[in-house]
């Protein structure tokens, strides 16, 4: 269509001119009908210019720009307001606040083969979504041949499509969204369908499409789409934006999240609990440096002081678990051979540094124990939040050291392109 | 309520909503007529079988006279199919919208080219049936001035224009109050035995009359049956009045129209 798309290097910020895509301050309101009268009632306020005088608010005050070139993912839990938050970008649905700015022709696939008509045959519903999209006819016929070969229907392009099987819609749907060159592209969760080596297809021509100066918003359920495909992303929660940013570092906020409120059942809080009474040894104060936030492989020092009622030392003992619950790992005094240094009769300082800590980016809590002298007794905890920053898409909860046996990719556009998929 | 702002020259929106109005009209056109067996001729069916009806009704069995020294066949055709066009045409438009409704929800286009396709898909079909008509009835003897046609083009384009401010305030009504689909049938019953299409204006009381020409369709009866039947071509005053109030019929109806579409998605 316009060959002035100026590709960005990866992690080129160099882009310059006016976003093709600016949203500001939009939010979308659902009508909420309550009565049969109801319906009446919305039409006399909507005919009045009024918003609807019972409403639910979907998606607020979300703000973003994109430009020329960049990839952004929108993620969040079902019923966040990703959908309708695309829908209002691709201009299905006006906002009832705030404006979007879009420069240029955004392509927006919402649901594959949605535009279609069940009973026009695949040819015909090429001509029917290039109409939607806004594609004169004369560019049409210029791309008819690769929508025909993507889409690789052979024989069946004059069948009616509702004879299609779904991949065979899908395909079609793609082909055409996609060969019609779009500046934005929107696509919602589409890569979830189609099967495996359609999905190898789509991934490629994203890749391709990205690598060539392409802008594309995509929502999805997969972190591992949003981080492969997206440089930025924006967590949705309850439809504002709880979150925005380098997509690394928003998926692991969500996930840990999203760790923290699968573990919620189990009061997974950072929290102090006291022992009864004040003839128990107890942790008395507990701190982290260099704070919550820690970045992979940086050092962390646990330090606190602890109670003794019989001015013995105590055992002192560390454990980090992950937000929900799960223990990572966790090291006592006595094991090591060593007692907390004593600083008045009855307390004591401990400090244990992890040199690099080798945690995976996400949220954990430090639990510090102040046991009696022979370990036995285990009579309190205090908890801190920790957070690991950092970008990484290793998996699990630890860096091991390792090794691979093997030679640099061969000019391969993504490293990760032979990545198995183990996410989402 | 903030517009978005969509870039992009304006002449691109017409050359949009000009191709989806083609996919749109021959979407509309052949699933009704040409999707079915019996095909085309039901627009013709239909109101020929109307027109039987009323002849026996009207001249056998009422012996009713005084059409204004036409036949009653010529004097009836002539109102009767513009009528039914544009029953017909405000019957499907107004519940053409939920039919979209997966485009609605899914893709970005000016819902309003729905309504534009159904009107036009329509009166198109029914314009054919009525040139076959009239040029049948010519050929059997009746007295009907073929000639009259150059202008009933422009009427029935008249006619259209208000037919499409009509259809697109009930369409988008329908979307939200689902009566107006029911409330329609009866009431375009009683309109058109109020608007003299069986009757000439002459045979209403004089009480009345001021009221019966009122309703705009008394005028384009009015003027097809002078171009028609009497060859009387000439442009009047009245046929300004007209266009104001097919204008202001039109304006209004996508008034509503544009107040309500954006909020379709949710309710189709």
């Amino acid at each position: 269509m316009n060959g002035e798309r100026t590709a960005t290097g990866a992690g080129g910020d160099s882009s310059s001119g006016p976003p093709l895509l600016e949203l500001a301050g939009v939010g979308k309101d659902y009508a909420k009908i309550e009565s049969r009268g109801g319906r009446v009632a919305l039409v006399w306020d909507l005919l009045r210019g009024r918003g609807a005088s019972s409403a639910f608010t979907a998606v607020d005050g979300v703000s973003f720009a994109m430009r020329a070139g960049e990839s952004l993912g929108v993620i969040g839990e079902n019923g966040a307001g990703k959908s309708t938050l695309l829908k209002v970008v691709a201009g299905v649905i006006r906002p009832t606040r705030g404006t979007v700015s879009v420069r240029g022709r955004v392509g927006a696939l919402l649901e594959l083969g949605s535009g279609f008509h069940p009973e026009y045959t695949g040819s015909q519903n090429i001509d029917l979504a290039a109409a939607l999209l806004g594609v004169t006819p004369a560019e049409l016929a210029q791309r008819r041949e690769s929508i025909v070969r993507f889409a690789d229907l052979g024989p069946h392009l004059d069948d009616p499509i509702k004879h299609y099987s779904s991949g065979m819609v899908v395909r079609l749907g793609f082909a055409v969204a996609t060969a019609l060159a779009p500046d934005v592209l929107i696509t919602d969760e589409v890569l979830a369908v189609g099967d495996e080596s359609f999905q190898k297809k789509c991934m490629a021509w994203m890749e391709n499409y990205l690598a060539g100066g392409g802008t594309l918003l995509l929502c999805s359920h997969s972190m591992y789409h949003v981080q492969k495909l997206c440089r930025h992303a924006l967590w949705l929660r309850a439809g504002r934006v709880e979150r925005y940013g380098p997509a690394i570092e928003v998926t692991q906020a969500y996930l840990a999240w999203h760790e923290e409120k699968s573990g919620a059942g189990k009061a997974r809080r950072p929290e102090v609990h006291t022992g009864e009474g004040p003839d128990v040894h107890r942790v008395r104060s507990l701190a982290l440096d260099p704070g919550e936030f820690v970045r992979i492989g940086a050092p962390l020092t646990v330090r606190g002081e602890a109670y003794s009622p019989d001015a013995r030392a105590p055992v002192v003992l560390i454990g980090l678990v992950r937000a929900d619950g799960t223990p990572v790992y966790g090291v006592a005094t006595d094991m090591d051979g060593v007692a907390p240094r004593r600083i008045a009769h009855d307390r004591y300082a401990f400090s244990l540094e992890f040199p690099s800590l080798s945690l995976l980016p996400g949220k954990y809590v430090v639990r510090a124990h102040a046991l009696d002298p022979e370990g036995v007794y285990l009579f309190d905890h205090v908890e801190l939040p920790l957070t690991v920053t950092g970008e990484s898409r290793e998996l699990g909860l630890v860096r091991l050291a390792h090794r691979w046996d093997g030679e640099p990719p061969a000019e391969s556009p993504s490293p990760a392109a032979t990545r198995p998929d183990t996410t989402g | 309520m903030d517009e978005a702002v969509r870039a992009g020259p304006p002449a691109d929106a017409l050359v949009r909503a000009r191709a989806l109005f083609a996919q749109f009209f021959r979407r509309e056109a052949p699933t009704r007529y040409l999707g079915s067996v019996t095909g085309l001729a039901w627009a013709l069916v239909h109101p020929i079988a109307l027109l039987a009806v009323y002849h026996f009704v009207f001249t056998t069995v009422f012996r009713a006279t005084g059409f204004a020294g036409s036949s009653f066949l010529a004097f009836v055709a002539v109102a009767l199919w513009p009528w039914l066009a544009a029953q017909e045409a405000i019957q499907r438009a107004a519940v053409s919208i939920p039919g979209y409704g997966g485009l609605i929800r899914k893709v970005a286009f000016p819902h309003e080219v729905v309504v534009y396709a159904s009107v036009a898909a329509t009166l198109a079909l029914h314009f054919a049936g009525y040139v076959v008509v009239l040029v049948v009835l010519r050929a059997i003897g009746e007295p009907i001035h073929l000639a009259g046609l150059l202008l009933a083009i422009p009427l029935w384009a008249v006619m259209a224009l208000a037919v499409a401010g009509l259809s697109l305030a009930l369409s988008a009504l329908q979307v939200f109050v689902r009566d107006v689909e029911h409330v329609l049938m009866p009431v375009l019953m009683m309109l058109m035995y109020l608007t003299p299409i069986l009757y000439p204006l002459s045979l209403v009381p004089e009480t009345m009359r001021g009221v019966v020409s009122a309703n705009p369709f008394t005028w384009l009866v009015d003027r097809l049956r002078a171009a028609l039947l009497e060859g009387r071509l000439g442009l009047e005053a009245g046929d300004l009045v007209a266009v104001a109030v097919a204008l202001a019929l039109f304006a209004a109806g996508r008034w509503i129209f544009v107040r309500l579409s954006p909020h379709f998605e949710d309710f189709v």
